[in-house]
């Protein structure tokens, strides 16, 4: 046990001498002002616009009403749509400003964004090269001629991984709490938010729906993030397993994830893509109570759909890592 | 370095082991949430909204409008998407001198008398009607003429059918009643604008007196009730579009183009100032 301690440590250090968590990070510091930036410049216009933000809110609602009415907007907008202006409606009716520009709600609204692509980039830039790096270097030839079974090196791997995946969650939310709170003041934990939406049919239901503190809102996305930044972790760690250069288990993750997101906005009328991991990535969905971009998906289902896709992943590392021949 | 190493395996190795409890509490409270509501919290008691104040509009430093109806009132047909209401509100800031201000433009398209009246009963959108000191007006036109979507036949009249028209005023009136009952309720103070209705067929040879007839009916039936609020007024707008219709309506010959909607604003300018 003790061994694998020292594995672990021994991993965690050559991440971090590698520097990618601080690149992460300084990622983090350019472009989060930039969106904050952008979210002061959209709270100035309304501030001109509307009386206040229950104004606002109504625009919205009639705003999204009157595109409903239109023809050539396709079924799955109106549903999504549908659904946005039943939440609105909700919110106006009990009186609950959605988007308080605080730090709270931005952290929140930059993670909800953040989680089909940026996330999923970031945990890359650390997964993808964790196996194939030593391989194309040749340094596993030291780690392997190690008195430690081939096991135990690629799960200390694995931990290293979860524990960095967690860093970059608990990073990115920080950097946008505190970046956006400069700006936007750092109160709104006790704010309300209310979650528990469900779609039934192309009606929402408000049976469950009841308010949390937007604090309680934003463990919960991080919670559901990490779930999901896990699972592209894990699938890029198997592929960094696979494939000696790390740049085509870059490229490979990033196709996967990119099309994802592709798949996530058009094809909700081809029913079997949900089995995919990549257009079930966005848990959050889930929380808001949005329709998830095929019929049929719900969290139960998301859950057990990358569960699965990472279990394999995981069984198909190891597999290979312990039977593999290491050459030249 | 060897120093270097001794405080950096341990911090890092607690911080991230920290972060990774963290999320895994949150991810777990996020099912939990999910498949087994809790209560949830209290809502703060609602701030209350406010509601316009009567007296003149002289002793006020900025007015508040609120906009309600149908496609008219969203500006369907106006190229530049300004519609009536916008160039109503500027011409009253030039000619009042102060600021007026749109609330909000609570138009949508093919909106009907009937659900006028449910979404004035709506908690959300009260606060908007409550707060105006002028309410712009806007309805009947789809409940008369159920405008449909093969808008090429229009030109010629499409399947307006006279005797139709006659039963559907009758059921509106008692509608547009209720409409105005209810703006009264919410608003007691503020003035109610409503846009009468124009003959879209003028053009027409075969419709221009009987859907003429109709919708005289149906604008003096607006001004009674006016009358009868004694805070309201009915703007007339069935001469603006009696010569050379086709000018200034849009092409679906139904909605005003951007040219109709600035005449219509001209005229509910000059009876507000």
């Amino acid at each position: 046990m003790a061994n694998q301690l020292a594995l672990i440590q021994n991993e965690t250090l050559k991440v971090w001498k590698k520097k990618r968590f601080a690149v992460i990070v300084l990622i983090l510091l350019v472009l989060v002002p930039v969106f904050v930036y952008a979210q002061l410049k959209i709270a100035e216009n309304n501030k001109d616009k509307f009386t206040d933000w229950r104004a606002e809110l109504r625009q919205r609602i009639i705003d999204n009403t009157n595109a409903l009415s239109s023809d050539r907007v396709p079924e799955e907008w109106k549903k999504w749509r549908v659904a946005l202006v039943q939440q609105l409606q909700y919110d106006l009716d009990h009186d609950v400003n959605p988007n308080t520009p605080n730090a709270v709600t931005f952290t929140n609204s930059f993670l909800r964004n953040a989680v089909g692509m940026f996330i999923p980039l970031m945990v890359l830039a650390v997964a993808s090269d964790l196996v194939s790096s030593e391989r194309s270097t040749g340094t596993i030839k030291m780690l392997l001629t190690r008195p430690v079974r081939r096991w135990r090196i690629l799960f200390s791997k694995l931990v290293t991984l979860t524990l960095y995946v967690s860093l970059i969650i608990v990073a990115t939310a920080a950097v946008s709490y505190l970046v956006s709170g400069l700006v936007f003041g750092y109160e709104g934990w006790r704010e309300p938010v209310f979650v528990g939406f469900r779609l039934a049919g192309s009606d929402i239901d408000t049976a469950d729906v009841h308010a949390i503190t937007q604090g309680a809102y934003l463990l919960m996305l991080m919670g559901l993030v990490w779930f999901s930044a896990m699972v592209v972790a894990i699938l890029a760690f198997m592929v960094s397993v696979l494939v000696r250069s790390t740049a085509a288990s870059l490229v490979t993750m990033m196709a996967a994830v990119i099309s994802g997101a592709i798949l996530s906005n058009m094809a909700s009328s081809w029913h079997s893509a949900k089995y995919l991991f990549n257009v079930n990535l966005d848990l959050t969905v889930y929380l808001q109570g949005s329709p998830p971009p095929i019929d049929g998906m719900t969290l139960g289902f998301s859950l057990a759909v990358l569960g699965v896709w990472a279990i394999a992943a995981l069984v198909v590392s190891f597999a290979v890592f312990t039977k593999q021949d290491i050459l030249n | 370095m060897k120093s270097k190493k001794s405080w950096l395996w341990p911090s890092l190795g607690f911080v991230s082991l920290g972060c990774t409890l963290l999320l895994l509490f949150g991810f777990g409270w996020a099912l939990k949430d999910a498949w087994a509501p809790s209560a949830g919290i209290a809502l703060p008691g609602g701030t209350p909204q406010p509601v316009a104040t009567g007296g003149a509009w002289e002793d006020k430093h900025e007015l508040l409008v609120t906009a309600i109806g149908d496609s008219l009132t969203r500006g369907t047909g106006d190229a530049s998407g300004q519609g009536y209401v916008r160039g109503t509100v500027d011409r009253l800031q030039k000619a009042l001198g102060k600021p007026v201000k749109l609330v909000n433009n609570l138009g949508i398209n093919g909106l009907e008398a009937s659900n006028l009246t449910i979404r004035l009963d709506d908690e959300g959108f009260k606060g908007a009607i409550a707060q105006a000191d002028l309410l712009l007006v806007t309805i009947g036109g789809n409940d008369l003429f159920h405008v449909a979507q093969n808008g090429g036949s229009l030109a010629e009249g499409g399947d307006i059918d006279v005797q139709l028209l006659q039963t559907r005023l009758i059921g509106l009136k008692p509608r547009l009643e209720t409409v105005f009952r209810k703006l009264r309720a919410l608003n007691p103070n503020g003035r109610i604008v409503y846009v009468g209705l124009y003959n879209p067929f003028y053009d027409v040879p075969a419709l221009r007196e009987s859907v003429g007839a109709v919708i005289d009916e149906w604008n003096g039936y607006a001004r009674r009730l006016a009358e009868t609020d004694g805070n309201a007024a009915v703007v007339p707008t069935y001469d603006l579009f009696e010569t050379d219709v086709t000018r200034y309506l849009s092409s679906d010959h139904f909605h005003p183009n951007a040219d109709g909607y600035a005449r219509i604003a001209e005229r509910v300018a000059q009876t507000l100032e």
